[in-house]
């Protein structure tokens, strides 16, 4: 595996709708109960809320109740936001929490203790690169859902440490020790990301 | 008060997420680059960390996106349930809080604009179809749910939004050379189709949903495939 510079390769936080901009269209809903601001809001996250969602295995038909429990929230609470973090922060931890309760109440488990089904990656394929995405996406699936929403807000959505914490409403300790035993799941499950030659068997 | 500077490799380790995303504290910026450059350790745990990351960035870009219509589809399911609720709010008695009171008018009004709307819809349709010398018999006379219209000329598939008020939606339709054909749909949705003359002109489906898409009294306007 290729080493590259620390500088390289890094980014920003994805933030297509600035801060400013999203809390000026909460004002509007917690003044004016403006439905043009609701629609605009909801329509900023409706993508990034589904798909993060779905990472977290909710299941398809509750994705649209959860998203539409959370923008619930924030149409009768939008006066209740003080503005202590970003309000991204807010509705994305305010669906997570939603999300947790469907997977409660659809009993799902977010780990298996099954083992993994070896024979559904093609450990023979040509494209070592192709089979180590597999691999990945096993060892994604098997985390437990609060340490792949660590990782998918800290990689997917870019978003710093003190900012997880705050989503996840836990200490930054706990983001980080979350995040700490993804990555040692994961090089169980690919043996390169321990920096391993490999063979995975 | 100089910076803390921990420099230890448990603690560098932990941030070297971060690190990866370009979000590390600025703080910590400094003094973790540095062990790196230095711990041939965290140098691979980073790079691996780079690599998730790059796999989780993939996937979510590679994963489809919710269709348009389901985004609206959505919404408008959120939106009916905040005009139940809130409808079941109004005092009975007219001594409610100001609050519930200006709620209860906007949603008389949204209600009775939408009744506006649908009411114009079948008006336009009965009219459009009388017209044509094609008016149905009673038994097979159908508004709602009625799938898909049999077009005859490009057509557009409408929602008009709750506030639109009569003459703007007339006044949207003949600006457009469109004449309602069907609806409204389930959704609130109507199907309209372009006039010979619009046609003539260079007008199409698509031409014409992308002007009524950016119309504040339309919620939402699509091509209908023929």
């Amino acid at each position: 595996m290729a080493l590259q510079s620390v500088d390289s390769n890094t980014r920003a936080a994805p933030a297509p709708h600035t801060d400013s901009t999203e809390r000026e269209l909460l004002e509007r809903i917690a003044r004016s109960k403006d439905q043009a601001a609701f629609r605009t809001l909801y329509g900023n996250y409706y993508q990034r809320l589904s798909r993060l969602l779905a990472r977290m295995s909710v299941r398809r038909e509750d994705i649209e109740e959860v998203v539409n429990d959370t923008f619930w929230v924030v149409w009768t609470k939008a006066s209740e936001f003080r503005g202590a973090s970003q309000l991204s922060t807010w509705i994305i931890g305010i669906a997570y929490r939603r999300a947790l309760n469907a997977l409660r109440r659809a009993k799902l488990r977010p780990v298996s203790d099954e083992p993994f089904d070896e024979d559904s990656v093609s450990v023979g394929s040509s494209e070592e690169e192709e089979t180590n995405t597999q691999w990945l996406s096993l060892g994604l699936e098997r985390l437990p859902v609060e340490q792949r929403m660590a990782l998918e807000l800290t990689y997917t959505l870019g978003h710093s440490c003190e900012e997880v914490a705050a989503i996840l409403d836990c200490p930054v300790n706990t983001v980080k020790t979350r995040l700490f035993r993804a990555r040692e799941t994961l090089k169980q499950v690919l043996p390169e990301l321990a920096g391993m030659s490999g063979e995975k068997s | 008060m100089s910076p803390r500077i921990p420099d230890t490799h448990a603690e560098a380790w932990a941030l070297l997420p971060w690190l990866a995303n370009g979000r590390i504290a600025p703080e910590d910026r400094e003094w973790v680059e540095a062990h790196v450059q230095t711990c041939a350790e965290c140098r691979a745990e980073l790079a691996a960390q780079r690599m998730v990351a790059s796999h989780v960035t993939r996937e979510e870009a590679d994963s489809p996106p919710q269709a348009g219509s389901d985004e609206q589809r959505s919404f408008n399911k959120l939106w009916a349930r905040i005009e139940a609720a809130e409808s079941a709010s109004i005092p009975i008695t007219g001594t409610g809080a100001a609050v519930g009171t200006t709620r209860s008018s906007r949603t008389v009004r949204w209600l009775a604009a939408a009744v506006v709307v649908q009411a114009l819809g079948l008006g336009v349709l009965g009219m459009s179809l009388k017209n044509n010398g094609a008016m149905p018999a009673s038994d097979d006379f159908r508004t709602r749910a009625q799938e898909e219209p049999r077009l005859n000329a490009p057509a557009v598939r409408i929602v008009f939004a709750p506030s639109a008020s009569i003459d703007s939606v007339n006044t949207l339709l003949e600006n457009q050379g469109l004449s309602i054909v069907a609806g409204p749909g389930s959704q609130g949705n109507f199907t309209a189709e372009l006039s010979p003359d619009a046609v003539a002109s260079g007008a199409s489906a698509e031409s014409v949903a992308t002007v009524m898409k950016k119309d504040p009294n339309v919620t939402l306007a699509e091509p209908v495939q023929q």
